[in-house]
């Protein structure tokens, strides 16, 4: 009860600071300094029509490609903390037919939609984190409704390990030819789809490198679920 | 044109009071199947009304078709999906022993389990 009651004084107290630093910075007032020149140079210099992956992807390419090793590790990390030689799946209870039904007849539809998300990552919102997401759930959904279901374990691995040095590999070929890493070289030198900016077929690098992460996340996050899934098989 | 938009916005107002009666629903129903019932059946009506309203009414005020597009797309997607989901919710509930209303009377999908079971036992005694 006292505990409760200190922290929840503690917790009032440092939302009282919070709010009080917080109430100082105006709401609605434009007070872009940076964010005005992405705005005004996004579609020259990228192509994309969606300035967020156009600034994650193009402008600030280094946080992304932190953020894909991130996951990498939490991945490897799951596998390495679960990792045993027997592993099985030990599900008893079947899904009722309606449910193994409905998903079975869902899992093209969901696919196709995480594709679409992280094909049109210039175009509308979205991009290669939710697209590969989306992806996921398809195989979670699958691994839920059917007690034997399992993805081919080695070839996933396989795929998110040359998807992850795709990406890299479309930097360095930045690198050879602009001078620095992640150049956008499809735009920049080629320019390749420079006169329908808003259509599929512009974007620079963007499609590429998202039809990379996207492949990426929804393997790692489907090795996740697998890993997680399976428990120790006792002889 | 304005006359899609009058059919998208009495779809909007038809989903919006659907939406209503199901959050009603909710509060009002004695236990968790009745519930369910309420809560799935007439938010499915609801955002079906609202989903296809909403595409009808931007056609109807001169937006472009993919609004309707994508709309019909969404609503498509949770007319088949929400079933499903209401379901095995309502499955996983009874196989987690969630009693029925003290009102209700006829409990079917019970006498089936018992009858298989005793029948199960039968056979295997029958082997022995």
């Amino acid at each position: 009860m006292l505990k409760r009651a200190l922290a929840i004084v503690v917790i009032l107290i440092i939302g009282y600071w919070l709010a009080q630093g917080l109430s100082q910075v105006p709401f609605g007032q434009d007070k872009m300094l940076v964010g005005k020149y992405y705005l005004e140079h996004v579609k020259e210099q990228t192509g994309a029509v969606n300035a967020v992956t156009a600034v994650v992807v193009n402008y600030r390419g280094f946080d992304t490609l932190g953020e894909v090793t991130v996951l990498f590790i939490a991945s490897t990390g799951v596998g390495a903390l679960l990792w045993r030689k027997k592993r099985k799946r030990t599900a008893k209870t079947e899904g009722s037919v309606v449910l193994t039904t409905g998903s079975k007849l869902l899992f093209p539809f969901i696919m196709l939609f995480g594709m679409y998300i992280f094909i049109h990552g210039h175009l509308t919102p979205g991009g290669g984190f939710p697209g590969g997401a989306t992806i996921a759930t398809a195989f979670l959904l699958m691994y839920m409704a059917f007690t034997i279901y399992e993805i081919p374990h080695k070839g996933f691995e396989v795929t998110e390990g040359f998807a992850g040095m795709g990406y890299v590999v479309v930097g360095l070929i930045g690198l050879a030819i602009g001078g620095y890493f992640l150049f956008d070289w499809i735009w920049q030198t080629w320019h390749l789809g420079t006169s329908n900016i808003g259509r599929l077929f512009s974007g620079g690098f963007i499609p590429v490198i998202y039809t990379i992460i996207g492949i990426k996340v929804g393997t790692e996050l489907s090795g996740i679920i697998d890993n997680m899934l399976k428990e120790e098989v006792k002889e | 044109m304005s006359v899609l938009a009058w059919i998208g916005e009495f779809l909007v107002l038809f989903g919006t009071i659907f939406y209503f009666l199901s959050t009603l629903g909710l509060i009002r129903m004695p236990d968790v199947y009745n519930r369910m019932q309420t809560a799935t059946k007439s938010a499915t009506l609801g955002s079906l009304g609202v989903i296809v309203g909403t595409g009808l009414w931007a056609v109807g005020k001169g937006l472009s078709i993919a609004w309707l597009t994508k709309a019909i797309v969404i609503g498509v997607f949770l007319l088949l999906t929400n079933p499903i989901s209401a379901h095995a919710l309502i499955r996983g509930a009874y196989k987690s022993g969630i009693p029925l209303w003290e009102g209700s009377v006829v409990d079917k999908y019970r006498e089936h389990l018992e009858k298989k079971a005793s029948e199960k036992k039968e056979v295997e005694e029958g082997e022995e």
